[in-house]
């Protein structure tokens, strides 16, 4: 965790596209009050955009009648939800536990050194970000890593290369 | 010793398909259930000993028979797939594997509760596999198995996956019900009990994935089938993740009872050659560590494991061997659940990210005995202060460690450990 | 009376109100269960874990006094060895990320968190490493600032503007240590009960820009009134200070809990005419545009009355029943036509339906009681043809613009009673200060037919003598108070049976229909 609460303000008014507008009408039926779609929407707009800017908040809170601090708890409270824009390949790589006892920290240091990058931070060019994440549910296969939401799994720094070797 | 009851179509290509699902029986029970009464589904269920797959082992009709009698409000399942605590895989299986199972078994369930809507709460990160639930979900939905008239019976049932985001805590059920809410995942103060109070102000059963997926077979077969397996107070079978320092971690089911060590060394190969065992966390990162003595008399049921001073947990269970420095696995999941709290209650909050700067010292070289004894008191402190139970997964694991392997806590405060840069 | 249970408080037998929590109902026999996160006015949240208690044979053992109802033969433990232990801890916990400087900070002297460490911890820091640093001197908004690194995330401000404002500007973001009260960006508070958060907030996290540094809190001397900003008269403390070789000073209001006017609450408006109370004030008579002596003014008013021919009155709806009263009497006697003609002071379609009311004035219900005509055309009549206008802290200038008070003061002499400096005051022939009711004291019926009673709060270094002694002074009957409330019980049936020298803390419900059937 980290201080999230530093919100992007892009200056220009947000909307969901025709796609995630039909989803928001289908999804809010789904549910007896309107609060209930503050997660599904921050789901659409990280969809439409690749990250929730304070503006996409506010868009929200509208569309569903609720406080903009409402949404903007819940934003800052769940960690997945990008309040900054990510690298086009956005790179995962779980810490926890079994991860951590299967070398996790050998490929962090890899992708630290290839991506010149510190886990939280996006490469210059935009073309990557690196996160440490907490327990991904494969632990059976650890170390796992998440690309663009993709898993790897059993993974090591060999591997590692062929996969970013495929990306760059 | 492995079994296939609910893993039955894990192994067969393309059972997450319907078509697929419904040649190896899938919804094949429906038509027995809808000839039943809800009560009886109830009563099947509680003859089976089924106990709640999630971590807390509570027998599952039990759990239902608490809603209230004569209610004027809807009835609510929420499918608890947050699957979050660190060392848990099972359910992932179920999802991606078998997703029409779980569907099968939410109709058997709400049918039981008489209830017409279901959300399934998916923890964020499972990304692909929360497309292929849709997909099932989707394909139920198609062939009349949800929406207005389920199976071709005068029976409505709606089933809505809520993705969560990146919050362990969600998988307590009180937070889970707020995060479908559209709040922060801030668990509720007990009572009242979500059987009474529970999603939207309405009585809401919370089950979890596994707990749900094992009702077809029960209803298929009944409740003495079920029973076969496993122990009298245990039965049954689970979905057992293995994972760690072991030559073949993976998921494997079995039924309850089994010994420990056994299953270590039959079914996951044993630790590595070259290697001996340091330590085995049984059910999931919050269970407390047992020694290698501790392991030798465990059996796999909530009898001996609660016997034994641990729990049986998710049935994610972790092997250490001798490489394994106890220090910073100890720093790896204080790291993990102070990250995690929501931060509602103040001994939670504040006393988890303590802990993780007092390990923190420790292990750069700069701590003192004092601080080995300050952190096992603020387990004490901080345990069962809290509204829900996540600080105490961080205390009982913490204290585990620290009471069973504290020379090596003493170790690094005599120097015997490589000093560190900040981490 | 409320219904009552007998349950064992460490043992002892103590009878309380049913129906309420452990909190509230030990706290009204004197048992105090320390807490942060709970308040009468927000509900339960259980978030600070400081009510902690032990239930005897209870299941489970410990639970949140804010979330546990009294029962009948409950056995609750606060002085258990356990319980003592968890205060302890939950205080060591409080305070392990909070800065202990409490000398510079605003909210010493008041502050729960520095009480309760005396009362429950007592214990030095444990604390070797390093704080969490957090956010300090943030603009909420409103003139509220806050200060992240004293908050203790008890969550009361974010209720308030949840539960009560209804305006939701606050929320708690991020989570685990990283929870911080925050606004949204660019939605700052906006309501008009924003600084109500600065007295909810048990520690210094949430202050008032207009207060903070200018006082410790425990040189203030806290005395109860009614503010007078508008006609619902919220019950208030002034908290005011004499400071050595400086005048008796009002530094804020404060509301002050009336379950049957105000709750615990007031508007950020009435919360600022302390300001009136201190500035703009009339201190010297003055005769003809000059400064005069207090005798000389009076004696030029007595003139001014034996000189006209034709007099008026006009009365404020801020007088207190007492001087309305004795005003009436006076005009009386003088033969001069009353009018309490004050149309300036409704503010229409200002209010709300919490606290705020359209009528500015704290005492437009005496009107009615007491037979006052406030009519525009009252007014007309009662200025016609007089050649002299007595104004007893009525501010005209809020109901007429220029041009009109020019045109009455064009044929009538003026001759003020006031408590303020205004366009009126300077304007008179003769002005003569007055104690504003800061320094007085009197009975007030607000928009709801309430009867409330304020006292002296403040005395200054060089006193003013009251309305109604000033109006006895130019010839009105009525000395004080007592006089009036005498009078007052005589003439008015309404008020027959109530002692208006003992008027309860709550006041007295006068029923519209009593007050209309008077009228009529």
């Amino acid at each position: 965790m980290s201080d999230r609460s530093q919100l992007i303000e892009t200056g220009k008014p947000f909307a969901f596209d025709a796609q995630r507008d039909a989803e928001f009408e289908r999804l809010v039926k789904r549910y007896p009050t309107r609060e209930s779609m503050i997660l599904p929407s921050l789901w659409l707009v990280q969809e439409q955009e690749g990250w929730i800017s304070a503006e996409a908040m506010a868009y929200i809170a509208d569309r569903i009648g609720t406080f903009p601090s409402m949404v903007y708890e819940a934003a800052t409270f769940y960690t997945m939800y990008n309040l900054q824009p990510k690298g086009k390949t956005h790179i995962c790589v779980c810490r926890t536990l079994s991860c951590y006892l299967l070398g996790k920290q050998e490929i962090v240091d890899y992708l630290k050194q290839e991506l010149g990058i510190k886990p939280g931070e996006v490469s210059a060019d935009g073309q990557f970000s690196l996160e440490e994440v907490e327990c991904l549910g494969h632990c059976g296969t650890a170390p796992v890593v998440q690309v663009n939401g993709e898993f790897y799994e059993d993974m090591n720094v060999a591997k590692l290369k062929e996969l970013l070797a495929t990306l760059k | 010793m492995q079994v296939q009851v609910l893993s039955a179509r894990f192994d067969i290509p393309d059972a997450n398909k319907i078509d697929v699902a419904k040649q190896h029986g899938a919804y094949s029970t429906l038509e027995k259930v809808f000839a039943m009464q809800p009560e009886e589904i109830i009563e099947v269920v509680k003859a089976s000993g089924l106990r709640g797959r999630g971590g807390a082992g509570f027998p599952t009709g039990l759990k239902w028979s608490f809603l209230p009698k004569n209610i004027d409000k809807p009835v609510y399942l929420a499918v608890n797939s947050d699957e979050s605590e660190p060392a848990t895989f099972k359910d992932r299986y179920i999802l991606v594997r078998d997703p029409h199972m779980l569907i099968e078994g939410i109709i058997i369930c709400c049918y039981a509760i008489k209830s017409h809507a279901a959300y399934i709460y998916i923890r964020g990160e499972y990304t692909t596999q929360v497309k292929v639930l849709q997909a099932a979900i989707d394909e139920a939905y198609a062939a009349g198995y949800l929406g207005e008239s389920v199976a071709g019976h005068d029976y409505k049932l709606d089933v809505t996956v809520h993705r969560g985001a990146g919050a362990y805590v969600c998988g307590e059920e009180t937070a889970l019900l707020e995060s479908i809410e559209g709040r922060k995942g801030q668990p509720r103060s007990k009572p009242p009990f979500p059987a009474v109070e529970g999603l939207y102000g309405c009585p809401t059963i919370i089950n979890n994935v596994q707990s749900i997926g094992s009702l077809p077979f029960i209803l298929t077969n009944g409740p003495d089938a079920y029973k076969a397996y496993g122990t009298e107070k245990s039965p049954g079978t689970h979905l057992f993740g293995i994972s760690g320092l072991v030559k073949k971690p993976g998921m494997y089911e079995l039924p309850l009872g089994l010994p420990l060590l056994e299953v270590i060394e039959k079914v996951a190969g044993g630790v590595r050659d070259g290697r001996t065992l340091k330590g085995v966390i049984p059910g999931g990162s919050s269970t407390p560590v047992l020694t290698p003595e501790e392991a030798q008399t465990v059996t796999l049921d909530y009898e001996s494991m609660a016997a034994h001073k641990t729990m049986f947990g998710s049935g994610g269970i972790v092997v250490l061997d001798n490489t394994v420095d106890m220090v910073k696995l100890v720093e790896n999941l204080i790291y993990f659940y102070h990250h995690e709290s929501c931060g509602q209650c103040t001994p939670c909050r504040e006393g988890l990210g303590w802990m993780l700067k007092i390990v923190r010292k420790i292990i750069r070289g700069e701590g003192t005995t004092a601080d080995i004894d300050l952190l096992t008191e603020l387990c004490d402190n901080i345990e069962m202060k809290t509204v829900c139970v996540l600080s105490a997964a961080c205390t009982m694991s913490t204290r585990s460690y620290l009471n069973k392997f504290r020379h090596e806590f003493e170790a690094y405060v005599a120097g015997g450990a490589p000093t560190q840069a900040a981490m | 009376m409320a219904e009552k249970v007998k349950l064992f408080v460490n043992g002892q037998e103590v009878e309380v109100e049913a129906g309420k929590n452990l909190i509230d109902a030990f706290g009204a026999v004197g048992i105090e269960i320390p807490h942060l996160c709970y308040h009468p006015a927000l509900g339960a949240d259980g978030n600070c874990r400081m009510c902690l208690v032990g239930i005897e044979d209870g299941r489970p053992p410990l639970v949140p006094a804010c979330k546990t109802k009294v029962a009948e033969g409950m056995k609750v433990q606060l002085d258990a060895e356990k319980i003592k232990k968890i205060q302890r801890d939950i205080m060591e916990l409080e305070l392990i990320n909070h800065p202990i400087d409490c000398p510079i900070c605003d909210q010493a002297g008041e502050c729960k968190l520095q009480d309760y460490y005396m009362r429950y911890d007592g214990k030095p820091s444990r604390m070797t490493v390093k704080p969490v640093l957090k956010a300090k001197k943030m603009d909420f908004g409103c003139d509220v600032v806050h200060d992240q690194e004293r908050c203790v995330l008890c969550a009361r401000c974010v209720r308030f503007t949840r539960l009560v404002t209804k305006t939701g500007e606050l929320g708690i973001v991020n989570r685990t240590d990283y929870a911080r009260v925050n606004i949204f960006p660019g939605r700052p508070l906006n309501n008009r009960y924003a600084l109500n958060v600065v007295d909810l907030c048990p520690v210094g996290a949430m202050t008032s820009r207009d207060f903070r540094f200018k006082q410790r809190a425990w040189f203030l001397t806290k005395s109860p009134s009614i503010c007078q900003g508008c006609s619902k008269g919220c019950n208030i403390f002034i908290d005011h200070n004499r400071e050595k070789y400086k005048d008796d000073v009002i530094y804020r209001f404060r509301p002050r809990l009336n379950e049957k006017v105000n709750g615990y609450f007031m508007c950020d408006e009435g919360r600022m005419t302390y300001k009136q109370e201190n500035d703009n004030r009339l201190i010297a008579p003055q005769v003809n545009g000059r400064e005069a002596g207090f005798a000389e003014a009076i004696e030029a008013v007595r003139r001014a009355i034996s000189g006209a021919t034709k007099t008026a009155v006009l009365v404020s709806p801020n007088a207190s029943l007492e001087q309305i009263f004795s005003i009436r009497q006076f005009a009386a006697s003088i033969n001069a036509a009353l009018s309490g003609y004050s149309d300036g002071y409704i503010k229409a379609g200002d209010g709300d339906d919490f606290l705020i009311q359209d009528d500015k004035s704290a005492n437009r219900a005496a009107f009615t009681l007491l037979n006052i005509d406030d009519s525009k055309a009252g007014f007309d009549a009662a200025i016609n043809g007089a050649d002299l206008l007595i104004n007893f802290q009525n501010d005209l200038g809020r109901s007429l613009a220029e041009d009109q008070l020019a045109s009455v003061l064009a044929n009538a002499k003026l001759i003020a009673i006031s408590s303020a400096a205004t366009g009126c005051t300077a304007k008179s022939a003769v002005a003569v200060p007055v104690a504003s009711y800061s320094e007085d004291s009197g009975s007030l019926i607000n928009c709801d037919g309430r009867l409330q009673r304020y006292e002296i709060a403040v005395a200054k270094n060089q006193p003013l003598k009251s309305l109604i002694e000033v109006t006895n002074l130019i010839g009105g009957e009525i000395a004080n108070n007592q006089e009036a409330r005498a009078g007052l019980q005589a003439a008015v049936a309404v008020l027959k049976d109530i002692d208006l020298e003992q008027i309860p803390a709550e006041g007295i419900a006068l029923t519209e229909s009593e007050v209309a059937h008077v009228a009529a």
